[in-house]
């Protein structure tokens, strides 16, 4: 029983990092419409530049975070500008090729620069764990915690009462209606595209933290949380939370149990095949909005 | 007149070097999953090789290093040995990885291309089947025995034996030692409780760690890199666990106390190789080389392995030249006439035989004690010929 | 050479080559290949294998995903479906080539049509998750199923035989290859021609419309992604050949990538521009490679920088063709030959 809650804890603290990364997946999408590929290198981007700003700087902590935040603002814009607003009204297959060989560029770009040595992150947290009851949780993640549920909050508030959070939902809803209505649909997909580079070089700097260590295998984060929207809804932020977890709890319960059946593995498939089967059953997720077509 | 003259000379100088070169391949990992030690191995084996080229070169002659990166990937591998052996005609291959150094061992001994990997495994060893494959060093499997054997005499509880779980990388690299570890720990009375596999990335190891946890193991080895190791260590801190970690030659370093910080204090493993600067005879030219070339790098014992490498084949292609066989074939008879070969402490001593390529069974254990690396003891493998191989 | 369209029957529309020249021009072409082992070295050959390799992939994907519309991330596992069995029947069973080459197209398509169902229910973005979980499915399987696929360390192929001739060097593995890739080819552009091209054009075009005309929609989705994936698993088979030894690196997500790339660089929904792309995306690198070996004497530190040039060369060309080039290399090409065909006098 312990064995369980433990692997059930350890999911929970994992899966918000998933959340927090899903997060800026749903943000794209539920503007644009565009699944973003590109997500996990922005992560890994953001890690990178605080990691940067952090060891060349002599300024602290909170600086070089919020430094980190302007800087994937300005990335946010800049993408959207030169490379994704040409790609507006063309077909989905050139979209996803886009964010994929915008994902491949960023990579190069971070690899050319910094190498593929993984460079120590300076300490962060303290290193001893916290415990919740009998469990020990890294105190990392406790905090990735923290920040999805302030996030989902401040998501639920802007999407809700912010004239900005109104528009580009009204965006997402008909990009035609929202422009008669006097919204900038360039605007709201710019915003979009940086909320999005923010929520992932948060994620970012959380891991590099929680890891210890920066390396390119943060890119991974952009494919892994694929099954995580899918389940959750591709445009709905509750969807991303709820999908974060879940995925997280399932990578660690069929880890410690079917591993050993495997010769290991499991845990990188299991999210797949749930993908497969959640699409089967519910192609639009636990809650995304079902899209009726019509002639 | 002068003028012609030294234009002549600037002209023919070249073609003249390049009639004497001996073009020696270089497939290395400076970008994949393994590039934290396959660069700084790289770096040594480029050091030297025009450290072996200033002091004489090969009776004369001098060795151009024909070096590329395959991403530890087995197909790019592939096709950077065709480009090799091919385009560049390279005469020997210095190479990198467990999976690609395997995946080649059967077109190498097909084409005769002497190849040194950086893979100690095992499988290498018996030249009835890989007849063109070195590496220098012990066996992945003869550091695996020795750390049990450590683990042996480390148990001081006379009640039951200690139990051990194994961590491994899901790759030929990580599985090599595997079957080995298994058979010597029925010899000597180890009970092996767990085998937990790692995937190449790994984030978090927490639900392995807790299968360790619930069998009740009181020692882990890992076959894995220092990134993953790090991060096993970490999270095993995290759940608060009491086991005694080892590893392999690839798990330590100077790189594990930086990464992996408080929690890779009392790790126990193999070193092949000293750390850079250890007061060995041997260290001199590379100390000598550094301050000479490159005084603000840093280095570790990749960097080391990388000139203990060049020393030896260099010397193998000296006593081929000399005999006037600088073949693939000539090499590989050359080579096996080494014997217990003095790397001045940048290696054990090296002996290869016709039939027998294992290297050494010679094992330095270190220990991470604060914060530094310090010889522990060292282990003699027997060199049983059953062994041979696995 | 003709200045223009003159077309007066359905049967000159659909015809393959325009006029005798053009038919000539390929065959020239052809010729003049299967010459290429006299004077080219052993690694060139390599590379125009590998090209041949990647051609008949991208003719595949192209199938599927240019002219039905339907998006696939799931190439390289098709790709390994098709390997693997080439390595399990010529390996274990000794089969030859001629039979293993279209057996295990037959196993990949029946892997692709398996991974194709959930195309019933979902179209664009969700069917390119769909294709992404079966590419990690299947590489799981091809790391775990140990007695069949040699597990992580991989598993060796024989050389392709004929009675004692061996395919085992790379002049001889041109001539296996080059026939394949013109057949193939050839195939592909009947195949538009026929009611099941059209049949798939109409779906990619409006699906519901297609319906409506007859069309069984998903019938006919599955059957594209059978006979993309028999192309893909042919490949694949080649592939193993090539390589003679196969293991699970030989296909990472990144070839699936790569391959779309090469669709959309060379042009989606034309053959003929699947081999442009094909061609482009395997001499890049090499010729990026080429010019860095050259200057690496000098600037050591380019060997390092290899791997990332490569990719951001990969992403770079991606991003600009989209933004600026969105018909590919096909279009280009159309645009050349029409510039030529009223030469001087183009308006």
């Amino acid at each position: 029983m312990d064995f369980f809650l433990q692997l059930l804890v350890n999911g929970i603290v994992v899966g918000s990092i998933y959340a927090l990364v899903a997060l800026g997946f749903v943000v794209i999408y539920k503007s644009s419409s565009i699944l973003n590929f590109a997500q996990g290198e922005f992560l890994m981007l953001g890690a990178y530049v605080c990691l940067a700003i952090m060891t060349t700087t002599p300024v602290p902590l909170w600086a070089a975070f919020l430094l980190t935040l302007a800087f994937s603002v300005t990335l946010g814009l800049l993408l959207e500008r030169v490379v994704l607003r040409p790609m507006i009204g063309e077909p989905v297959i050139s979209v996803i090729m886009l964010t994929l060989g915008l994902s491949s560029l960023l990579r190069a770009v971070v690899q050319g620069i910094w190498g593929t040595d993984t460079r120590p992150f300076p300490p962060v947290f303290p290193s001893e764990p916290v415990h919740l009851g009998p469990f020990p949780v890294s105190q990392g993640y406790l905090w990735s915690v923290g920040c999805v549920a302030l996030l989902l909050l401040a998501f639920a508030l802007f999407f809700k009462y912010a004239r900005a959070g109104i528009a580009m939902r009204a965006t997402a809803f008909s990009q035609q209606v929202a422009l008669s209505m006097g919204i900038s649909v360039r605007h709201m997909f710019a915003l979009s595209w940086s909320i999005a580079a923010v929520v992932s070089a948060v994620g970012g700097v959380l891991l590099g933290a929680v890891r210890g260590g920066v390396d390119g295998s943060l890119a991974v984060f952009g494919l892994k949380v694929v099954p995580v929207v899918i389940l959750g809804g591709l445009d709905s932020v509750l969807g991303a939370i709820v999908g974060g977890v879940a995925i997280g709890v399932l990578e660690n319960l069929s880890g410690g149990y079917l591993d050993p059946f495997f010769g290991g593995g499991v845990k990188e498939v299991a999210p797949f095949v749930a993908l497969v089967l959640i699409l089967m059953v519910k192609p639009y997720g636990l809650f995304g909005k079902v899209r009726i077509e019509r002639v | 007149m002068k003028r012609t003259l030294y234009l002549a000379a600037a002209l023919l100088a070249p073609a003249l070097a390049l009639g004497q070169e001996i073009k020696v391949g270089g497939i290395f990992d400076l970008t994949g999953i393994t590039a934290d030690v396959g660069k700084p191995y790289a770096q040594g084996v480029r050091d030297g090789v025009s450290w072996v080229n200033d002091h004489g070169g090969i009776n004369g002659k001098k060795i151009r290093l024909v070096d590329s990166d395959y991403g530890y990937k087995i197909p790019e591998a592939n096709a950077t040995y065709k480009r090799l052996t091919g385009t560049e005609k390279v005469i020997m291959i210095n190479g990198w990885g467990t999976g690609d150094t395997e995946a080649l061992k059967e077109v190498v001994a097909k084409d005769k291309v002497p190849y040194f990997s950086a893979s100690f495994s095992a499988h290498l060893t018996n030249p009835q089947k890989t007849p063109y494959n070195f590496f220098v060093g012990p066996s992945y499997s003869d550091v695996l025995r020795s750390y049990l054997s450590w683990v042996k005499q480390d148990w001081k509880d006379g009640s039951r034996n200690p139990r051990i779980a194994f961590f491994y990388g899901d790759n030929a690299y990580g599985k090599s030692p595997i079957e080995a570890g298994r058979r010597f720990c029925k010899e000597i009375g180890v009970d092996l409780v767990a085998e937990e596999v790692l995937p190449g990335i790994v984030q978090d190891a927490t639900s392995q760690l807790l299968d360790i946890k619930q069998k009740g193991a009181d020692y882990g080895f890992t076959q894995v890199t220092v990134t993953n190791f790090s991060i096993v260590l970490r999270d095993a801190r995290k759940l608060g666990l009491n086991v005694k970690w080892g590893t392999n030659t690839w798990g330590l370093g100077e790189n594990l106390i930086a990464v992996g910080k408080d929690a890779a204090e009392g790790v126990v493993g193999a070193m092949l190789n000293p750390p850079f600067g250890e007061n060995v005879p041997g260290m001199a030219k590379l100390t000598e080389f550094h301050q000479k070339n490159h005084p603000a790098d840093k280095h570790d014992t990749n960097y080391v392995r990388g000139w203990s490498y060049v020393m030896v084949w260099s010397e193998g292609l000296k006593r081929a030249d000399k005999s006037g066989k600088l073949t693939g074939e000539g090499i590989k008879a050359a080579l096996e006439t080494l014997k217990d070969f003095d790397l001045g402490g940048l290696a054990a001593p090296v002996t290869y035989t016709a039939q027998d390529h294992r290297p050494t069974s010679t094992v330095e254990l270190y220990q991470v004690q604060g914060g530094k690396l310090v010889r522990l003891k060292q282990v003699e493998q027997p060199r049983k010929q059953e062994w041979l191989g696995l | 050479m003709r200045c223009g369209d003159f077309r007066t029957s359905y049967a000159a529309d659909t015809t393959i080559f325009e006029s005798s020249y053009s038919r000539n021009a390929v065959l020239l072409c052809l010729v003049t290949l299967a010459a290429l082992p006299a004077f080219a070295s052993g690694y060139a050959l390599d590379v125009v294998n590998r090209c041949a390799i990647a051609a008949i992939a991208a003719v595949g994907l192209n199938v599927l995903t240019g002219f039905t519309g339907q998006i696939s991330l799931g190439n390289a596992a098709f790709l390994a479906v098709g390997a693997y069995t080439t390595a399990a029947l010529a390996g274990k069973l000794g089969l030859p080539f001629l039979m293993t080459i279209p057996l295990s197209g037959l196993a990949a398509a029946a892997a692709g049509m398996v991974f194709g169902i959930p195309s019933l229910r979902l179209k664009g973005l969700y069917l390119a998750m769909a294709t992404l979980a079966a590419h990690f499915i299947v590489e799981f399987t091809a790391t775990h199923w140990d007695a069949v696929t040699g597990g992580v360390n991989g598993i060796s192929v024989p050389a392709a035989s004929l009675g004692s001739f061996e395919f085992d060097s790379d002049a001889r593995l041109f001539y296996l290859f080059l026939p394949v890739t013109a057949f193939l080819t050839l195939f592909a552009t009947n195949l538009f021609r026929t009611r099941v091209g059209k049949a798939f054009i109409a779906i990619r075009d409006q699906d519901i419309s297609a319906e409506v005309m007859g069309v069984r929609v998903f019938r006919y989705k599955l059957l594209a992604f059978g006979v993309s994936s028999f192309y893909v698993g042919v490949a694949g088979s080649l592939l193993a050949y090539q390589a003679r030894i196969i293991s699970p690196e030989n296909f990472p997500i990144s070839l699936a990538i790569d391959q779309l790339g090469m669709v959309i660089i060379g042009g989606l929904g034309s053959v003929q521009g699947s081999i442009f792309g094909a061609v482009f995306m395997t001499l890049l690198p090499e010729l990026l490679r080429a010019l860095t070996s050259e200057m690496a004497d000098s600037y050591p530190h380019l060997t390092t920088l290899f791997a990332p040039l490569k990719m951001g060369l990969f992403g770079l060309v991606i991003v600009i063709f989209l933004v600026f080039e969105p018909d590919g290399l096909a279009a280009r090409w159309r645009l050349i030959k029409a510039y030529w065909k009223l030469y001087p006098f183009s308006y």
